[in-house]
C-alpha cells in the first residue's frame, strides 16, 4: 500500500514538505498583495512561488513514492494550492463588498459629491 | 483543625470573590475566575515541563520522588485543562454581550466552576501522591485511567461531562432566552460535539486497536475540529470587539472556516490510524486529508493580507492584537508546516511518536491555542480595570508585554527546533537504522545530536518560563492606575 521513504531521502522529504506549505503561503500572500491595489509587478513573483511549490511537490512525490493512487494526492496538492488563493480572494471581495460601497458613500458624503446625501443637500443652494 | 478544613471552601470562594470588579457583568465575573485558574495552570504546565526537560538531561533528577512519567503527564494535562479553562472563560465573557441578556442558570455555572476546579485539584494531587501501584478496575475509577493525555480517573471524567452539560445549558439557555446569532449557532452546535466526543474516551475496551480507535476521537477531533471551531467563535467576537470588524463579515468567515476545518480535519483523523492496527485504507484517507489540512491555513493568508491592506486597523488593545497576530503565524507554522512535514504515512512510519511529534505539538498548541487565550487575557484585564487605555504609549512603552511576547515566542520556537533536531535523529537512528528495536531506541537516546538537542530544549524552556513569568507580572499590573479610557470603535453592524 505504501513504500516508505528511503533513508537517504529523509531530508528531501522533510524539506520539500515544508517548502510546499511555505511557498504555498508565499504564493497566496503575494497573490493577494498583487491583487490589492493592482500591484501587477508582484504577480510574477507570486507565480514564481507557485512554480517553486510545484517543484517541491514533485520532489516530495519522488522521495515519498507517491505513485499509483497516491498520484491523486500530488495532483490535489497542485490544484488546491493553485486555486485556493483565487477562491479566497473572491470570497474576500464578496464579503467586503457592502462595506466598500458604504465607505465610498461616506467618502462621497464628506466630499459633497453624493447628491442624495444629507450633507450634499445642505450644501446645495 | 476540623474547623480549618471546613472553612476552606469559604476561604477559597472568598479569594475568588476578590477577583470581582464593578465593571463586569455576571458572566464576566465568572469568566475572570476561569481565566485566573487558567493562568495558574499555565504556570503549572511550564513548571512540570521544565522538570521533565531537566530529567532528559539529568535522568537521576527527582527519580523516585517525582518521576518523568508523572511530570510529563501533569505537564500535558495542565496544558489541556488551562486551554479549556481559557476557552470556557472567554465564552462566559462574551455570552451576555452576544445574547443581549443575562446568563441562564448562572448560579449553576458558578457551582460547576468550583466543582471542576476542586476536581482538577484532587486529580493532580492523586497523580502526584500515588505515582505507582497495581492497575485494577479501582485504579481506573479513582487513580488514573491510563489513556495518554486524558488520564483523569473515571469519576473525574463523569464530573467533567456534568460540568460541560452545565456549561452547555448556560450557553444554549442564554441564547434561547436572548437573541441568536451566527456565532451563537456555531458555538452551541460545537459544544454538543465537544461534550459528546469526550464520551468516546470514557469506555475501556480490551482490544488495544479498538480502544485507540475511539481514544483518537477525543484527541484528534477535539483538537483539530471542535477546538478550532471554538477558537473561530472566540476570534470572531474578539475581532468585532477589538477592531470594530463587522458582524456580517466575521460570521461569513466563521462559516467558511468551519466548512474548511471540518472538511479537511474530520477525516484528517486518518493520520492517527496509520499504525494502530486499523485497515490499510486509512493510509489513503489519512494521507489525502492530511494533504488538504494545510490548505485552509494557506487560504487564510489571503484573507489576512486582504484585511491588512484594505482596512486601516485601529486596535483598542495593542497586546491583544499582537497576540492574535502571533496566533495567525503560530497556527500556520505549527499546525501547517510542522504538521505536513511528517504526516504522510511514507515518512510518518519513522517519525510517529518520536520527538518530531513533540516538536509539532509544542508549536501547534502554542500557536493555535495558547496565543488566542493570552490575547483574551488582555481583553479581559482591560475591561476588568474599567475599560482603560491599552493602545500605544503605555507606561514604559509597554515593555513588559512586548518582552513577554518576544520571550514566549522565541522560547517556544527554540524548543520546537531543538525537538525537531532530536526527532530527526531519532527517526533516523532508532527507526530507520535501528529498526525500532530496544537497542535502536537506546542508541538514539545516547546519540550526541539527541543529547545536545535536549540541552538546547532546556535552555529555550528557561526562556519560555521567563516569558510566562513576565506575562503574569504584566497581566497583574497592566492598566493599573491608568486614567485614560479605551477609544470607542465603530459599532459592529
Amino acid at each position: 500500500m505504501i513504500e516508505p521513504v528511503a533513508l537517504q531521502d529523509f531530508f528531501v522529504t522533510f524539506f520539500s514538505a515544508a517548502a510546499v506549505i511555505l511557498f504555498g503561503a508565499g504564493y497566496a500572500g503575494l497573490f493577494a498583495w498583487a491583487r490589492l491595489g493592482n500591484r501587477r509587478h508582484l504577480m510574477p513573483w507570486a507565480y514564481a512561488c507557485y512554480a517553486t511549490l510545484a517543484i517541491a511537490v514533485y520532489a516530495l512525490a519522488q522521495a515519498a513514492h507517491l505513485h499509483g493512487n497516491w498520484t491523486l494526492v500530488t495532483v490535489l496538492m497542485l490544484l488546491g494550492y493553485l486555486l485556493a488563493p483565487h477562491a479566497i480572494w473572491h470570497l474576500c471581495a464578496a464579503t467586503h463588498r457592502a462595506e466598500h460601497a458604504e465607505a465610498r458613500e461616506v467618502s462621497a458624503d464628506q466630499n459633497g459629491e453624493n447628491p442624495l446625501s444629507s450633507t450634499a443637500k445642505r450644501k446645495t443652494p | 483543625m476540623i474547623y480549618s478544613v471546613a472553612a476552606l471552601p469559604h476561604r477559597i470562594a472568598g479569594a475568588f470573590d476578590a477577583l470581582d470588579s464593578p465593571h463586569l457583568n455576571g458572566g464576566q465575573q465568572l469568566a475572570v475566575r476561569y481565566l485566573a485558574v487558567a493562568v495558574v495552570l499555565f504556570l503549572a504546565q511550564v513548571l512540570f515541563g521544565m522538570l521533565s526537560g531537566i530529567q532528559f538531561v539529568a535522568p537521576g533528577f527527582l527519580h523516585g520522588v517525582l518521576d518523568f512519567n508523572v511530570n510529563r503527564m501533569v505537564h500535558i494535562n495542565a496544558m489541556v485543562v488551562w486551554l479549556l479553562y481559557g476557552f470556557i472563560g472567554s465564552i462566559y465573557w462574551f455570552l451576555e454581550d452576544e445574547s443581549g441578556t443575562e446568563i441562564a442558570g448562572l448560579k449553576w455555572g458558578n457551582v460547576a466552576f468550583y466543582v471542576l476546579t476542586a476536581a482538577v485539584t484532587v486529580v493532580v494531587l492523586v497523580y502526584l501522591l500515588i505515582q505507582t501501584g497495581p492497575g485494577k478496575d479501582a485504579s481506573i475509577w479513582f487513580i488514573n485511567e491510563g489513556r495518554e493525555y486524558i488520564e483523569a480517573p473515571r469519576w473525574a471524567d463523569i464530573g467533567i461531562v456534568a460540568v460541560m452539560l452545565v456549561f452547555f445549558y448556560n450557553v444554549a439557555g442564554t441564547f434561547m432566552k436572548g437573541r441568536w446569532s451566527g456565532i451563537a449557532g456555531v458555538l452551541t452546535l460545537d459544544l454538543v460535539a465537544l461534550a459528546g466526543l469526550y464520551v468516546a474516551g470514557m469506555f475501556y475496551l480490551t482490544n488495544i486497536t479498538a480502544d485507540q480507535y475511539w481514544w483518537w476521537w477525543v484527541i484528534h477531533l477535539w483538537v483539530e475540529a471542535t477546538w478550532e471551531v471554538l477558537v473561530g467563535c472566540i476570534m470572531a467576537w474578539s475581532l468585532m470587539h477589538l477592531l470594530g470588524a463587522r458582524r456580517k463579515i466575521v460570521q461569513t468567515w466563521l462559516y467558511i472556516e468551519v466548512a474548511l476545518m471540518f472538511g479537511s480535519g474530520i477525516l484528517g483523523l486518518g493520520h492517527h490510524y496509520f499504525w494502530i492496527g486499523t485497515p490499510d485504507y486509512w493510509f489513503s484517507i489519512g494521507g489525502f486529508f492530511s494533504a488538504l489540512e494545510p490548505i485552509p491555513l494557506v487560504a487564510m493568508v489571503v484573507h489576512s493580507v486582504y484585511d491588512a491592506g484594505v482596512h486601516n486597523f485601529k486596535s483598542r488593545n495593542h497586546p491583544a492584537l499582537a497576540w492574535i497576530i502571533a496566533h495567525t503565524f503560530g497556527n500556520f507554522l505549527g499546525a501547517g508546516v510542522w504538521g505536513f512535514m511528517h504526516t504522510l504515512p511514507q515518512i510518518n512510519l519513522y517519525t510517529h511518536g518520536t520527538q518530531w511529534s513533540a516538536s509539532h505539538g509544542h508549536l501547534a498548541f502554542f500557536g493555535a491555542y495558547a496565543t488566542i487565550n493570552i490575547a483574551f487575557f488582555y481583553l479581559a484585564v482591560q475591561k476588568w480595570r474599567g475599560d482603560v487605555w491599552m493602545g500605544g504609549d503605555l507606561p514604559g512603552n509597554g515593555w513588559k508585554w512586548k518582552w513577554a511576547l518576544a520571550l514566549l515566542n522565541l522560547g517556544v520556537m527554540g524548543m520546537t527546533v531543538a525537538l525537531l533536531i532530536a526527532g530527526y535523529e531519532q527517526s533516523f537512528v532508532e527507526r530507520a537504522v535501528g529498526g525500532s528495536t530496544w537497542e535502536g531506541y537506546f542508541a538514539a537516546q545516547n546519540q550526541v545530536w539527541f543529547k545536545q538537542a535536549m540541552h538546547w530544549r532546556l535552555l529555550f524552556g528557561l526562556v519560555t518560563t521567563a516569558g510566562v513569568v513576565l506575562l503574569v507580572w504584566d497581566l497583574l499590573t497592566i492598566g493599573k492606575g491608568e486614567s485614560r479610557k479605551a477609544p470607542t470603535l465603530t459599532k459592529a453592524a
